[in-house]
């Protein structure tokens, strides 16, 4: 087994150096020996590893060596079984980023962190172990630790549930070699396929040849041990605190007045700024509860069109929203929560006043359709588009609008030759009815306020039998005794009823 | 300001004012700001796409900013295409803004509008139940270039200066779409225009033009509109 591992040292050695690293002459290999390398006569490049190509690697990513020390946490249990296991993890997380900045979630139920550097603050591998365990006690949680050089390995190791402690990359194949398969989550149909094989460990799996592992489990399974054994890096994304803004104030009088409450709610309202300046943040969605003495809390949820961080437009806009509102009863207190925060795109401003010359819509176009939404409700403003469809309900749909930072990626030019190309030859109404108002008729034509007379050749739109929406429509455009310009249309089946559909207007 | 400077009078051949300062004082009476009066041409217009109408408008065109006001006899006679060419115009300049239309009678139809030119992005429906309330944010909020609106009852004159002034403020145009029947209320709207269906197109008639000239128009137009001669 030890030749199988200076084997992998060697293979991540010979990448590095087909990296065009041949400017480090000299480098530590993972086994402890100093290979010199000659820079001044280049060495042929090795084949690249046998087998299959492992998960996407990053340019600049250090390959795997024993420099690193993963604890892998497994979650038994969490606060006796109260709550579920993924708040659990993140509160995990958020504590053992005590020990190291690089912690990552591993769902649904660990916690990897690397403490390689941070190994000798809490004592060696001993007094970090027992430093994570009370932190575990602390948040009510049941846990399993492991240490080993790989994040995957570590993590096994506290799967299985034994004491498992290796610090070098050299040990390790041997220490896993009797754990069961069944730790590496594989699916029950691999597994089982294993099995029958006479494979149930880990080091039964890591002596099968490679190429014909891949060919029967897939190129995933054999990655998975590459990952395992360091022999191919694991990147894993670290794990951010997911950051919000809570604050209450209890009140010492109670309020009615929509007025006094957005006064009682201005300092919160301060302190969310502040909140989110130092962390050049904006908020999407902001909810503010008004707590009464009896009824339930009521509930004023702000939604935004773009991260905002801005007072005194986030004081206008809940004020809007305040004012739609119907209270039960008084109000004691006042909560503010936000939503998880946005990082903010801070843009430069224009020289022209929008409206001036050149001057774009600029921070003015968010900031209309939110404070007319914030009276109106978000259903009420919407944007237009065309769709493929040969119905003429369904040639067209509501969208959400589109900002200023899409059409100005986009770039406006490349929309001018679409629009000509659009309905070439048919002539449509400028306005349209949501649902084809049925006409009253005499003799065979329809009539709306007095008689309509039919203009020109009707146009047939026969479609759609495919989905059920089936039409057969005779289109016209009439005019009736007002000069109005109307767009009617007779049903082909009997019994030939007569719709009005449009205006031209 | 506009005292100053009598009516019909160019700035150029007055010989008191020297050449320079007579250029200065043009470019200062360019301001928008400022009205002249009908001498004065504005120079911030947007043409109509109609050159019988441009003729009759001051400035040759729509007003940049400021309200106008149309009367309809009946909703759909044709007033929409008397906008379509400056809805497209608007729509398609490269810093263009908001486009709003504030609660339509009907659905605006988007593939009539993109086949007419008017860009779709730019182009923003807010369905209220106060259209006013909703038309005043929008003009005063300088982030739409034009913004139409269909009022169910009348406003009253306060309410059509407090419009004409967010207007100016957010240096937007704004169209009201009224029924006839409101042609004997003054208005301090900068062009109050009646239009009426005509075969081919529709008769305009100017009730009021700030620095214009009054009296009618016919227009006809050929894209799109279905022509009652056939």
């Amino acid at each position: 087994m030890r030749s199988r591992v200076i084997h992998a040292a060697e293979v991540v050695k010979g990448e590095m150096s087909a990296r065009g690293a041949t400017e480090r002459p000299a480098r530590e290999s993972p086994t402890g020996t100093t290979e010199v390398e000659q820079p001044a006569r280049p060495r042929p490049l090795r084949p690249a590893p046998a087998g299959p190509v492992g998960p996407a690697r990053f340019p600049g990513t250090a390959p795997v060596t024993s420099t690193e020390l993963w604890v892998g946490v497994h979650l038994i249990e969490s606060a006796g079984g109260q709550e579920p296991v993924e708040q659990g993890l993140e509160r995990l997380a958020t504590c053992a980023q005590r020990f190291t900045p690089r912690v990552s979630l591993i769902p649904p139920d660990s916690v990897v962190l690397e403490v390689k550097g941070s190994l000798h603050l809490f004592g060696g591998v001993e007094g970090l172990s027992r430093a994570l365990a009370s932190e575990c006690a602390s948040l009510g949680l049941k846990s399993m630790v492991a240490l080993a050089p790989t994040p995957l390995a570590a993590l096994v190791a506290a799967r299985v549930g034994k004491p498992f402690v290796v610090t070098e990359l050299t040990r390790l194949v041997g220490q896993l070699m009797p754990l069961p398969l069944a730790a590496l989550r594989w699916s029950d149909e691999t597994l089982e396929r294993l099995a029958r094989m006479g494979v149930r460990t880990i080091g039964q799996a890591l002596r099968l040849p490679r190429a014909g592992f891949a060919r029967r489990f897939g190129t995933d399974s054999l990655a998975t041990l590459d990952r395992l054994t360091g022999r191919s890096p694991d990147l894993h994304e670290r794990f951010h605190t997911r950051e919000r803004f809570r604050r209450r104030r209890e009140l010492n009088y109670e309020l009615e007045s929509h007025d006094a409450i957005l006064n009682a709610l201005a300092p919160l309202l301060a302190e969310l700024g502040k909140f989110l300046e130092a962390r050049q943040c904006g908020v999407m969605k902001l909810e503010c509860l008004l707590r009464h003495r009896h009824a339930e809390p009521t509930s004023c949820v702000l939604g935004l069109a773009a991260p905002l961080a801005d007072v005194r437009r986030l004081t206008e806009l809940l004020g809007e929203r305040l004012s739609a509102l119907t209270l039960p009863e008084p109000v004691r207190a006042c909560e503010l929560r936000s939503s998880s925060l946005v990082v903010r795109v801070f843009s430069s401003n224009s020289v022209w006043q929008p409206g001036e010359h050149g001057g774009g819509a600029g921070a003015e176009a968010p900031e209309l359709i939110e404070r007319l939404r914030a009276r109106l409700g978000p259903e009420a403003v919407y944007g237009l588009q065309v769709l493929q469809g040969h119905r003429p309900e369904n040639a067209w749909g509501i969208r959400e609008p589109v900002t200023e930072s899409e059409v100005k990626g986009r770039g406006r030019a490349r929309h001018a030759p679409e629009i000509k190309t659009l309905w070439p030859a048919f002539r449509r109404p400028v306005w349209l009815l949501s649902a084809p108002k049925p006409l009253s008729e005499r003799d065979g034509l329809p009539r709306r306020r007095g008689p309509l007379r039919l203009l020109g050749e009707p146009e047939r739109i026969e479609t759609g039998w495919w989905d059920g929406g089936d039409i057969a429509r005779d289109y016209y455009t009439a005019i009736d005794v007002h000069g109005v310009r109307l767009w009617v249309f007779r049903e082909r089946a009997t019994p030939h009823r007569w719709f009005l559909h449009g205006v031209f207007g | 300001m506009s005292a100053s400077v009598p009516a019909g009078d160019s700035l150029a051949d007055r010989p008191v004012i020297g050449e320079r300062s007579a250029s200065e004082l043009a470019r200062l009476l360019e301001h928008p700001a400022i009205w002249r009066g009908r001498s004065a041409a504005r120079a911030e217009a947007l043409p109509t796409g109609h050159a019988a109408l441009d003729d009759c408008l001051p400035g040759k065109g729509w007003p940049r900013t400021g309200l106008i006001e149309i009367l309809v006899t009946r909703f759909g006679v044709g007033e929409l295409y008397l906008l379509l060419p400056l809805l497209a115009a608007l729509t398609r300049r490269p810093a263009a803004r908001w486009c709003v239309w504030i609660a339509p009678p009907l659905e605006p139809y988007a593939p009539a509008l993109a086949a007419q030119g008017v860009t779709l992005e730019r182009v923003l429906v807010v369905r209220a139940p106060e259209p006013l309330w909703a038309f005043e944010q929008t003009l005063g909020s300088g982030a739409s270039d034009i913004a139409l609106a269909w009022a169910a009852r009348g406003p009253r004159i306060r309410e059509i200066r407090r419009l004409q002034l967010a207007a100016e403020r957010g240096k937007t145009l704004g169209v009201l779409f009224r029924p006839q029947r409101a042609i004997r209320e003054s208005s301090p709207a900068v062009l109050r225009m009646a239009v009426e269906p005509k075969p081919a197109g529709v008769r305009l008639t100017l009730l009021k033009s700030r620095g214009g000239a009054r009296g009618s128009v016919e227009l006809e137009w050929t894209a799109g509109w279905p022509a009652a001669g056939s």
